[in-house]
């Protein structure tokens, strides 16, 4: 009889790691799950509130916009403007989940055709593409 | 189907990691502080791995890291010959505490009030947090250099490691109750107040000993030099890492090793279980932390636990995507497991590249 096969327990994600540009301890990050106790402060205005909610719906909006965008970027030929005035251009394939990485095919760069590269968005001005 | 244990990679350091810490169980879960040569410090969420902050201010590699009750302070010990206090929440640095060679040690107290700091110049000192200014309280004794310093007894006793003795000290009188001698060098110290347990590494031996009497419980030889173990909360494991790059796990009450993990590229500094027992953390030379699951397969945290049968894929919202998870900083490419007839398509990890 052989040895079953094992599967490796899936994972929904990797762990996220230092963003890179900040030291961290986001002021919402770690405390958002739970509601903060506002034992005394009830003087805070209606209007106030939802200015706040406002702002987090339309920044939520822009979020999924821009995901969105990056879903139907997936195969397409895209070019990217990078430092020093270069232009690539390759089949977008993926980011990572902080978008620090792009994950591109076919990169045409002025000294070859890259199979399969990892584009740094730090190195990334901008980029378009054609939906 | 038997599940493979993944590990979960948390990457961020450039250097060895040398300790870590687990906080108590807060209202928001429970942390994660890594020291690490490189002298940045990090605060992570426990169940996760996700970074939440790097502590910077050290000038010099972070020996020890620990963060108290609540996890709203840490305490870090450092090569630049001092110690810090900081506010774990907005990652300000609340103190410095001078001293007069490398730090190696720190703890809290239970109320917080009071840190313990060991190191290089062979002296335990008790710094008063409310009185930051007041000259510290010294304990001297040790012969050569503290490598691990801990509160024990309800903080009315203080644990301290050097080369080849762990001593105890009473706290109110601060002289010294009892000590112990080793043969070889001691590695690493942990503390279980639940059953005043002291678990102590030395060559390839994990020993366990009561933390009152210092009196011998029981102890198990390891394949490899171990550098690091920690007991589960419960007693029923243990977990030990050291010098042949592999985890070990015990069942505490038999001996018996029950599973063993390759995945560190280098030694393994220290092991830790988190509060809850759920999962267990360890640091080493190749600059990771990395989070085990203590029951392999259990949905907890980032694991996800997949009922035979289920196709994994369903269940994420673009199924296009699955392919090209990339994590830059350590370079782990998830790839599609080519599926056998029976099993299903999930994520399977190939080895790391070290970036």
């Amino acid at each position: 009889m052989q040895t079953p096969l094992t599967i490796p327990v899936p994972v929904l994600r990797l762990p996220r790691g230092p963003d890179g540009l900040s030291r961290g301890f986001a002021p919402d990050g770690r405390r958002a799950p739970l509601k903060p106790e506002v034992p005394g402060i009830q003087e805070c205005p209606i209007a106030q509130e939802s200015a706040e909610s406002q702002e987090q719906r339309a920044r939520a909006n822009l979020r999924e916009r821009y995901l969105r965008s990056l879903l139907a970027m997936v195969g397409r030929q895209v070019s990217f403007t990078l430092h020093e005035g270069v232009h690539v251009a390759a089949h977008f394939g993926a980011t990572d989940l902080d978008v620090a990485n792009f994950y591109v095919s076919q990169l045409q760069t002025p000294i070859g055709v890259q199979a399969e590269a990892l584009l740094r968005c730090s190195d990334i001005i901008s980029y378009t593409f054609k939906p | 189907m038997a599940m493979r244990q993944t590990p979960l990679t948390c990457s961020g350091h450039t250097r060895p990691v040398v300790d870590l810490a687990f906080s108590g169980i807060t209202p928001y879960g429970y942390f994660l502080i890594s020291a690490c040569k490189d002298g940045k410090p990090m605060l992570r969420q426990g169940d996760t791995g996700d970074w939440i902050g790097t502590f910077l201010g050290h000038k010099g590699a972070v020996w020890g890291a620990t963060l108290n009750k609540d996890a709203t302070k840490a305490a870090t010990a450092a090569a630049d010959f001092t110690a810090k206090v900081w506010d774990a929440v907005s990652g300000d640095e609340l103190m410095t505490l001078a001293h007069k060679h490398i730090v190696k040690t720190v703890d809290f107290t239970q109320d917080s009030n009071y840190l313990l700091t060991g190191g290089q110049d062979k002296l335990l000192r008790i710094y008063d947090l409310n009185k930051p200014e007041a000259e510290p309280k010294e304990i001297s004794g040790h012969t050569s250099g503290i490598k691990k310093a801990l509160w024990c007894s309800e903080d009315k006793q203080i644990l301290s490691a050097d080369d080849k003795t762990v001593r105890l000290w009473d706290h109110a009188t601060m002289t010294e109750v009892k000590s112990l001698n080793f043969n070889m060098s001691v590695s690493s110290m942990e503390y279980i107040p639940e059953g005043e347990i002291l678990v102590i590494t030395y060559g390839r031996s994990i020993a366990f000993h009561s933390a009152v009497s210092l009196d011998p419980i029981k102890s198990f030889e390891a394949p490899a030099t171990i550098n690091s173990a920690s007991l589960h909360p419960e007693k029923e494991f243990l977990v030990a890492g050291g010098e042949d790059f592999k985890l070990y796990k015990y069942d505490y009450n038999s001996g018996e090793e029950l599973e063993s993990y390759k995945g560190h590229f280098g030694p393994i500094h220290c092991v830790r279980f988190s509060p809850d027992g759920e999962l267990y953390a360890s640091g080493s030379e190749d600059g990771t932390l990395r989070l085990w699951q203590t029951v392999v397969g259990k949905t907890y945290g980032l694991w996800k636990c997949v009922l035979p049968g289920k196709n994994f894929y369903s269940e994420l919202p673009n199924s296009k995507m699955h392919g090209f998870f990339c994590h830059f900083s350590s370079l782990i490419l998830f790839q599609e497991e080519i599926a056998s007839e029976n099993s299903d398509s999930i994520y399977s990890s190939t080895p790391e590249v070290k970036a």
